[in-house]
């Protein structure tokens, strides 16, 4: 191998800024417009397999074991309440559309009647350094005038944020860990 | 029926946070020039020219492949361009491989490069939403979940940090030059996603690395020693199931399988000399060690606590300094399986492992789904 | 070493529409279950699964790793993706079979064009220097090849209604297809411009869909399939970017790939094209030298039904069906990537009885 530069030579090259703006503008499939019109409603709608029976929250609109496609006839109704399965802190870092200012908490929540979980949710009313896997939680929702299907996307099969602000304690006892170990994510 | 192939020539950039001296189409030619060099080749020798990459949103080009076919000598040739995530500079290389394994090229020039500076990675990886979790975000629970299950002690991470960053020091290319670093500096150094501190961190890189892949003859003629892949495998699994274990992921543990029983590797830790494996956060060194059972359940963290992982220890990983010293993540797979490569051709300089016949290479990407790996051998069996 | 001779014995596309209603990874699986269903064999039997798909496409970084979720990955799977057209997936896939050590491979290509606009999207595909900064949109280029080729006194445009007018009758018997016609050539000539020469009968439509095939050793091919497609050659070759620096009315890497896929082996009876636009048909047939006897783009073409990132892959299914259903003994199917023909590939199919 040739030698290495220890250190690039200082430049004259100028650096331009070039900001590009792209607009996708898509449908959401039928199984996210379910999701958020029910969340909107107060329920939280996930969609059970016929082959293995593991219920998804949210619907994806097939099942990715079975490749199977799922569809209306699939959709149940899960719990409010559920299980910090695993979560870390994340310290916001400042880029271009960043509105989290402070530390945030970014936990999965396996919620009663699902197979998987619910991810990237914020845990309220407890300290950060309290949250733990195996806290038991419930959903803190909006008042039902303020739910909106804002921040849905086909990105990921949706999300809760636009009706669901966080989970916070539910002051049941911690879930033992054989009940949420093998869903970390 | 696979014709046998080895890496014949390697190249990199001095990765850097930002390598303002250069375009794009100058950030792969300066690793593509040296790997043609080291191959004893020139441009024109090459048949045909795979390029890997991560998201293109870390530069604002789309298929930036396209227009660099002047820059890398892939205009009148074919041209395949990977994208298989953080793993991507691994697959490109093992892409590159079965070309010529297939018989059906003699020389392929393998190119993995990002530019992160051009862009913003942050702001890509979150898709341009805010509340991005950033890189590692998605790893944190993963590896809160295996310090749990292992009771390890929680300078694991820390000495992982402190020993990748002291190799780099004998890597005249890696991106961090961090003479100073201890265990309690990185104990000290700001949470970013607990529990990973900020020295436990991988940075963010401009950087290229390029492979020439040649047959049997090739690497016969090359300067010098070749690099014999007598291994390769990739696996991928779902990104979230309900049941994933995505601290040991199946696909990780399948691959590593599939790896050995090609080599016909009974006992990885013992028959392997050097292992370059994909760590971005320090806990990943014994995960992987575990996920790729070259140490039992439990027993990675322990192989790092006795030093086995040093340079001059039973099992060295990450010789270069690894993904912690240098992250251009497009190219950052590549680095590892070429790292592993240079050590059976006894070409890492000051980080070269001591007689180093075998050596592994591994990458991964997406949420812990996407494995791509490879074993080099100083012979052909 | 003998290469190892690969055959196409499923595939299956969702119907291209201008606006689909589901999810990406949800038309691939649709795509993937009926090729697979078709090809007889079992998710087991698959050897490795190779994807193409464009992140700036779907719009986000690591597009590609929801469509995973189409390709059952779970046990996990050997499987990689390109950043390119689903034709190059299968060129890899074809690689990948050459070794020896597994027979079966699935191929799958998709991509959801209408959420985008490609006047915005498509500038990104340019170097971003000295031809990004223009905002060229891809239907400009199309119009400057368009353009170069009626200076050259090679072609008309009255040429390129026909192959307009043609692409859009054969797509009415095309159940995948969604733009039809039954335009005579003369009435299409009187158009407006959308880029002159261009009108927008000349420009591929946008389009939403996923396509798969099954790919199996030809060994393998005859003990699960009756007819199975043979791939006689494939081949692919790049060209300079920049569309000032070549002949944008010539296409010999389409030549040289085609030759390296060994169309000089015998003629053609139907060839499926990827012209984008129709100036580009005229191009690939020189190019190809493709006489008035060859049935071209049958289906319609991309003019007619454009999955980007499937439409090459549209291309070889529409070429291997014509061969199973016996109205053509020897195919050829033609992808490219990038704009203007800058990159392309070519198959040559055959039947096997």
């Amino acid at each position: 191998m040739t030698d290495a530069q220890t250190e690039p030579e200082a430049s004259s090259a100028v650096m331009m800024d070039d900001k590009v703006t792209l607009t996708y503008v898509e449908d959401l499939p039928p199984n996210t417009v379910r999701f958020a019109e029910a969340l909107v409603e107060g329920r939280i709608v996930g969609q059970r397999c016929p082959q293995c029976q593991r219920v998804y929250v949210p619907p994806k609109g097939y099942c990715p074991l079975d490749v199977v496609l799922l569809d209306e006839g699939d959709d149940t109704e899960v719990s409010d309440r559920g299980v910090v399965t695993g979560f870390t802190i994340i310290a916001p870092v400042k880029y271009y559309g960043q509105t989290k200012t402070e530390p945030f908490v970014y936990a999965s929540i396996l919620l009663d009647g699902a197979s998987g979980t619910l991810g990237g949710q914020d845990v309220s009313g407890i300290s950060a350094d309290k949250v733990r896997a195996g806290l038991r939680v419930k959903a803190v929702w909006k008042p039902e005038a303020e739910r909106t299907t804002e921040g849905q996307s086909a990105r990921g099969w949706g999300n809760v944020e636009g009706c669901i602000s966080s989970f916070e304690p539910s002051g049941e006892p911690d879930a033992p860990r054989e009940h949420y170990q093998e869903h970390v994510i | 029926m696979a014709e046998p192939a080895a890496i014949i020539g390697f190249g990199q950039t001095k990765h850097a946070k930002a390598r303002a001296d250069l375009s794009m189409p100058g950030l792969c030619r300066e690793a593509a020039t040296r790997a043609l060099e080291d191959a004893g080749l020139d441009w024109k020798d090459i048949d045909a020219v795979v390029i890997g990459k991560a998201p293109d949103a870390f530069e604002g080009v789309m298929q930036p492949e396209l227009f660099l076919a002047d820059a890398l000598g892939s205009a009148g040739k074919p041209m395949i361009r990977v994208h298989t995530a953080g793993s991507v500079g691994g697959s490109t290389v093992i892409v590159a491989a079965h070309l010529v394994e297939a018989g059906i090229h003699a020389r392929v020039l393998a190119v993995a490069w990002e530019k992160q500076s051009e862009g913003n990675a942050q702001w890509g990886l979150a898709g341009g939403r805010s509340g991005g979790i950033g890189a590692g975000g998605a790893f944190a629970p993963f590896i809160r979940s295996y310090i749990e299950r292992t009771n390890a002690p929680e300078y694991i991470g820390w000495q992982v940090a402190v020993k990748d960053r002291l190799n780099a020091l004998k890597n005249p290319y890696a991106h961090l030059r961090l003479p100073d670093i201890s265990l309690e500096k990185v104990k000290e150094s700001p949470m970013l996603w607990d529990p990973i501190h900020f020295l436990e961190s991988c940075p963010s890189s401009d950087g290229a690395a390029a492979v020439v892949i040649g047959n049997a003859d090739e690497a016969r003629k090359a300067p010098r020693p070749p690099a014999w892949i007598i291994a390769s495998a990739v696996r991928s699994e779902p990104t979230q199931f309900p049941g994933r274990d995505a601290v040991r992921p199946q696909a990780g543990v399948d691959c590593a399988h599939d790896l050995y029983r090609q080599a016909g590797i009974t006992n990885p830790a013992q028959e392997i000399d050097a292992a370059e494996l994909y760590v971005p956060f320090s806990w990943y060194e014994p995960m992987w060690l575990e996920g790729h059972d070259i140490a039992g359940p439990g027993e990675g963290w322990k192989m790092v606590d006795r030093g086995d992982t040093e340079l001059t220890g039973s099992f060295p990983v990450n010789p270069s300094g690894g993904v912690l010293s240098s992250n251009p993540i497009g190219a950052s797979g590549m680095l590892r399986l070429a790292e592993a490569a240079n050590q059976v051709r006894g070409q890492a300089g000051e980080h070269q492992v001591e007689g180093a016949r075998i050596a592994l290479g591994q990458a991964y990407g997406g949420n812990a789904q996407y494995f791509s790996m490879a074993i080099f051998s100083s012979t052909l069996p | 070493m003998a290469p190892v001779d690969v055959a196409l014995i499923g595939w299956a596309q969702t119907p291209s529409v201008a606006r689909a209603s589901i999810a990406e990874p949800q038309l691939c699986m649709q795509a993937n279950l009926a090729a697979v269903a078709k090809a007889g064999i079992e998710r087991k039997d698959i050897g490795f699964t190779c994807s193409g798909s464009c992140d700036y496409l779907t719009g986000g970084p690591f597009a590609f790793v929801q469509n995973l979720d189409a390709a059952g990955a779970w046990p996990p799977i050997a499987e990689s993706h390109v950043e390119m057209d689903g034709a190059w997936a299968l060129y890899e896939a074809w690689t990948r079979l050459q070794l020896g050590d597994i027979d079966v491979a699935l191929v799958y290509g998709s991509g959801k064009s209408s959420p985008s606009d490609p006047v915005q999207l498509y500038p990104q595909q340019l170097d971003p220097y000295y031809l990004a900064p223009l905002g060229l949109d891809p239907a400009s280029i199309g119009a400057l090849q368009a353009r170069a080729l009626l200076d050259s006194g090679r072609a008309s445009e009255d040429q390129f209604a026909e192959v307009a007018a043609r692409s859009r009758r054969s797509a009415r018997s095309n159940p995948n297809a969604h733009v039809r016609g039954d335009e005579d050539a003369a009435d299409l000539a009187k158009a407006d411009y959308v880029r002159a020469p261009l009108r927008a009968h000349d420009i591929a439509p946008v389009s939403d869909g996923a396509a798969a095939i099954v790919l199996a050793t030809a060994e393998r091919a005859r003990g699960l399939v009756e007819r199975p497609v043979l791939i006689r050659g494939i081949e692919h070759r790049l060209e300079i970017h920049q569309p000032g620096m070549r002949d944008l009315t010539r296409s010999p890497s389409t030549a040289a790939a085609a030759q390296g896929a060994g169309l000089g082996g015998g003629r053609v009876d139907v060839a499926e094209l990827c012209a984008l636009f129709s100036p580009q048909e005229l191009i690939l047939r020189d190019a190809l030298g493709l006489d008035d006897s060859v049935d071209v783009n049958p289906s319609g073409g991309p003019l007619t039904a454009n999955p980007v990132m499937a439409t090459g892959l549209v291309r070889i299914i529409e070429a291997a069906q014509r061969i199973a259903d016996g109205t053509a003994g020897r195919a050829l199917a033609h992808a490219t990537n990038g704009q203007g023909l800058q990159h392309n590939l070519v198959a040559i199919l055959e039947g096997v009885s």
